[in-house]
């Protein structure tokens, strides 16, 4: 299955900026948790160890043929769902939502993996049809396939992985051929649905911060307190940042969960603008090195997986660090690859395990 | 498929480029947030995460001419709500009364009044918190609970001996709007607002101290960047006699009058002890007086709050005799041997005055007259000088004019004269209304510090000293003396007159017949030996229904219709080392308490 002369086509480029960025993270995360001045936080052991979960799990999904998955997404998918099904009657509710199955080791938060799943069954979708453009129906069936997790994870509540899934599926059906007056129509329909969704759809939490990121300083006690703190800490870095280990806003908690959605700021803070643009620089070779993999792709499943996959990493990868600058609503949003958090490192670097597996196989049949 | 494969490419090149775009923009939002408004941001970040409390400074103590603590400080907790770092204050309110056990609306009171102050600003909510509070405080503190509520160590004014001195030492206070304005002084500030604390205030306020302080978001301060340290008001010696001044206050309280006694050094001004009764106790201000306190006290009938000493103003009675003797012999209007005839009375201006011995005093000369207090005598010298002599001589001697003590608010006292009437009434003086004026009634009023100053002037021969109570300042290399303020006014007394009055005063009090002699001599409880300190003085009384009539009298007790005593002293006789005034309000004559009190001052200080 897995034949050895594969090795040679993997982009180990790509692999050596996306442990870069993983590594980045750690550094963040043991210097905003205080463990330069010896606080006793081992939350970047923890990461070490997802990351060493993650890069198996990369092996995993690299060294099994994308196009074998695809022949079980059906399977995988129902799986999936049977698990987001699960974690709502049975998740360990934390903070208020259910979002994660508690494991003896870690929390597994099986929203991080639908991600794949579902990029892998659109793709699949899209690939098996052979038409130019995808018609109405087909787009239907591919929404539908996409709301369903969509709604599941909606539930938990989780608005912002939830949300995730939408440019997978959108991702997907531009590159299969999507008329762009479609494109149009969609975007329509979510700015007439906008309102319903807001007047039934989401919680006040989550309305009070859309109204205050709107207004950020009308409250600035309250939920734009996040907003403004975060300009701060990004702000205060300035050319070349206050050095490693001492930056303030993240280690005094002015930036709340610094180590997870407020990574990005802390670099920003820390490393500064110089800082800022080797990590955007990192992000964005890692990016346009796997859209490569989808280019060169020799068949259109691999191109839309690859695509399916690339499209929630830059989805999260662009609010989280426009987030981390106090300019787009803050939501529970993690920064792959650099966030602490296990499931995310886990599934992002499996998602990459798939990128890597399509440009790996494109000379295979 | 041909197809297919153009379609690819050229959308994901499209998607390449977008991201492109994407990340250009996000870079220039960082490069605007981190490069073109670093500035802004930088002063903000520093804000967030470093606060400046205030160490307050210790005010500086006060001792007697001995060394001896008279007012000095002690810790106590303020608890106060930050609003800087405030998530929402209603809740923090509702918290701390809670947690306080105080009335909600109460401290929401206190919060809005200080609304517009900088948010950096401590609204304090309670001064001197008891332990348990600071306890609960701090316990919610712990659970992050009310990050915006700190508790600050002050140190607190206090005063050992309670109500000792109060009126002079006076109470401490937070500055008002006009001292703000006026002084350079910062709200929140603890100042003297009377007594010497307020006229030395700025001898006796240290300088703040502040700590800048690393703090996290929940306010918890993590570490120190730099402390200033509180510099402590300069330590003052007062001239005043630790001693001598308990003893009076003392006599006041064990005979139950009001009153007030001033004691001071007649070669100097310096005042030895100087009190008002009934007193307070200024350690209820030191941090911050309560409503019902502060009420109870400024409705007392015996207003506690008034410095008698001061702001009292009494007529002098029989104690202006010695006015009025002056006056004649310095005048030359008469010798001590000028003699009169008392039968309990006599005719002047058509009107019959009379003596307060209705059985007459018979023919004595002034020695006698003043050691017996005949009123029939001075109406005689009084008619024969004439007002503006007497108000001349008054003024010379320290009454109806200021003494000019360092002490806020004094009153001055009144002496007539037939320019003062003009003013005034816009009527003529006549002469029968001398008569009142000579034996120390009528119009004429005084302070009692002014009377112990008349009585200094006296002893001294001529020199109107200015009383005075700071002695020393340590000015941080050890006591540096004060110089001495100039008196007020000098006059050389003729031999015969200071010879005249030392001898007859002596007599009041030691030669049978005196007014004072036979209380002076009755056995008090102090058994200190006077012997070779021979004690001149004088007594006096206020008539309080003359003065006050039959309206003002309506609905008071006997108690209150009982005249005033007064004794005025000077010892030893032949060489003063001591002057003073005892004034005790309602006591009748002056032995119920005057002369008494005035014995136990003179044998405390000569025991010492």
């Amino acid at each position: 299955m897995f034949d050895r002369n594969l090795w040679h086509y993997i982009d180990w480029l790509l692999v050596g900026a996306i442990l870069t960025l993983c590594l980045l993270g750690v550094a963040m995360i043991y210097s905003v948790t205080g463990a330069v001045h010896g606080n006793p936080s081992q939350l970047y052991v923890k990461q070490i160890y997802a990351i060493v979960l993650g890069i198996f799990a990369l092996v995993v999904c690299l060294s099994i043929d994308y196009r074998t998955l695809a022949d079980k997404s059906h399977f995988i998918y129902i799986g999936a769902l049977a698990l987001l099904l699960y974690v709502l009657v049975f998740g360990t509710l934390a903070g208020g939502s259910r979002r994660w199955i508690g494991l003896h080791v870690f929390n597994f938060q099986p929203s991080e993996f639908t991600k794949l799943v579902v990029a892998l069954v659109l793709a699949k979708f899209f690939g098996d049809n052979r038409q130019q453009v995808p018609t109405v129906v087909e787009l239907g069936v591919a929404g539908a396939l996409t709301l369903v997790p969509l709604a599941l994870i909606a539930k938990e509540p989780d608005l912002g992985t939830a949300v995730t899934l939408i440019p997978i599926y959108l991702a997907i059906a531009y590159l299969a051929g999507m008329r762009m007056k479609m494109l149009g129509i969609l975007a329509l329909a979510f700015v007439l649905l906008a309102p319903v969704a807001w007047r039934y759809g989401l919680k006040d939490y989550q309305k009070e911060r859309i109204v205050t990121f709107l207004n950020p300083s009308q409250d600035a006690r309250g939920a734009g307190y996040q907003q403004i703190q975060a300009r701060i800490t990004v702000g205060s870095g300035g050319l070349a940042g206050k050095g490693f280990g001492k930056g303030m806003q993240g280690q005094l908690q002015f930036l709340p969960v610094a180590t997870n959605d407020f990574i990005f700021s802390v670099l920003a803070e820390e490393q500064g603008f110089i800082g800022v643009l080797l990590a955007l620089g990192l992000y964005l070779f890692v990016i346009v090195r796997a859209l490569e993999a989808a280019r060169l792709s020799n068949d259109r499943l691999g191109a839309y997986l690859v695509l399916g996959v690339l499209a929630s990493f830059t989805f999260q990868v662009i609010y989280n660090i426009t987030m981390s600058a106090g300019l787009a609503p803050v939501k529970g949003l993690t920064l792959p690859l650099m966030s602490s958090g296990g499931s995310s490192v886990i599934a992002t670097l499996a998602g990459f395990g798939l990128v890597l597996n399509v440009r790996m196989r494109r000379f295979t049949n | 498929m041909a197809e297919d494969r153009r379609k690819i490419p050229l959308r994901i090149s499209t998607l390449r480029y977008v991201l492109y775009v994407l990340f250009a923009v996000l870079a220039v939002a960082f490069w605007v947030l981190q490069i073109a408004q670093h500035a802004t941001y930088e002063e903000m970040a520093e804000n967030n995460h470093q606060r400046t409390l205030a160490l307050r400074a210790p005010r500086g103590l006060i001792f007697d001419r001995d060394n001896r603590v008279l007012v000095e400080n002690r810790n106590s907790y303020d608890i106060s709500i930050v609003r800087e770092h405030t998530r929402n204050l209603d809740r923090t309110i509702h918290l701390l009364s809670d947690v306080l056990g105080l009335n909600e609306a109460s401290v929401r009171e206190v919060v809005e009044r200080h609304r517009r102050e900088p948010t950096y600003e401590p609204i304090v909510i309670v001064q001197d918190a008891t332990l348990a509070q600071v306890a609960a405080v701090m316990a919610r503190r712990l659970d992050t609970e009310l990050p915006d509520v700190v508790v600050e160590q002050v140190p607190t004014r206090r005063y050992p001996a309670e109500s000792l001195a109060a009126h002079l030492f006076g109470y401490v206070g937070e500055v008002n709007y006009q001292q703000v304005a006026s002084d350079g002084l910062d709200s929140g500030d603890i100042v003297g607002q009377t007594g010497v604390e307020k006229i030395y205030n700025s001898l006796l306020m240290g300088e703040d101290g502040a700590k800048h302080v690393v703090v996290n978001s929940m306010g918890r301060e993590m570490r120190t960047l730099q402390e200033v340290a509180p510099v402590e008001g300069r330590r003052i010696k007062l001239t005043i006699d630790e001693g001598v001044q308990k003893a009076v206050e003392e006599g006041f309280r064990q005979l139950g009058y009001a009153g007030a006694a001033v004691i001071l050094r007649p070669d100097n001004g310096e005042v030895l002890a100087l009190t008002s009764l009934p007193e307070y106790d200024p350690n209820k201000f030191a941090a911050g007086i309560d409503r019902a306190t502060w009420a109870s006290l400024t409705t007392d009938r015996e207003k506690p709050l008034e410095d008698r000493a001061l702001q009292g103003r009494y007529s002098p009675g029989s104690t202006f005799k010695i006015v009025v003797a002056t006056a004649a012999l310095e005048e030359g209007i008469a010798t001590p041997d000028f003699k009169v005839h008392c039968s309990g009375g006599a005719d002047f201006y058509g009107h019959y005055f009379h003596c307060w011995r209705h059985q007459g005093h018979g023919t004595i000369d002034m020695e006698q007259a003043i050691q017996q207090s005949c009123d029939v005598y001075f109406y005689t010298l009084g008619n024969m000088l004439g007002v503006d002599k007497i108000h001349k001589w008054a003024n010379l001697l320290g009454l109806g004019v200021k003494t000019g003590i360092d002490l806020p608010n004094e009153v001055q006292g009144l002496v007539p004269s037939t320019e003062w009437k003009k003013a005034t009434t816009g009527e003529k003086w006549y002469a029968g209304e001398t008569m009142s004026v000579a034996i120390g009634q009528g119009q004429v009023s005084v302070t009692p510090i002014s009377l112990a100053v008349m009585m200094a002037t006296i002893a001294n021969g001529g020199t109107r000293v200015t009383p005075h109570l700071l002695k020393a300042v340590d000015d941080g290399n050890g006591w540096k003396a004060v110089p001495e303020p100039a008196p007020k006014s000098v006059v050389q007394l003729k031999p015969e007159t200071i010879e005249t009055l030392h001898k007859a005063l002596s007599m009041v009090v030691n030669q049978p017949g005196g007014t004072a002699y036979y209380d002076w001599h009755k056995p008090g409880p102090n058994t200190a030996d006077l012997a070779g300190f021979e004690v001149a003085g004088k007594t006096g009384t206020t008539q309080v229904i003359s003065l006050s009539g039959a309206k003002a009298a309506a609905g008071k007790t006997d108690e209150n219709l009982k005249d005033h005593g007064w004794f005025v002293f000077f010892a030893p006789a032949d060489n003063p080392q001591i002057a003073g005034v005892v004034f005790a309000e309602h006591s009748g004559h002056p032995a119920a308490a005057a002369i008494p009190i005035a014995k136990f001052a003179v044998e405390t200080y000569l025991a010492e």
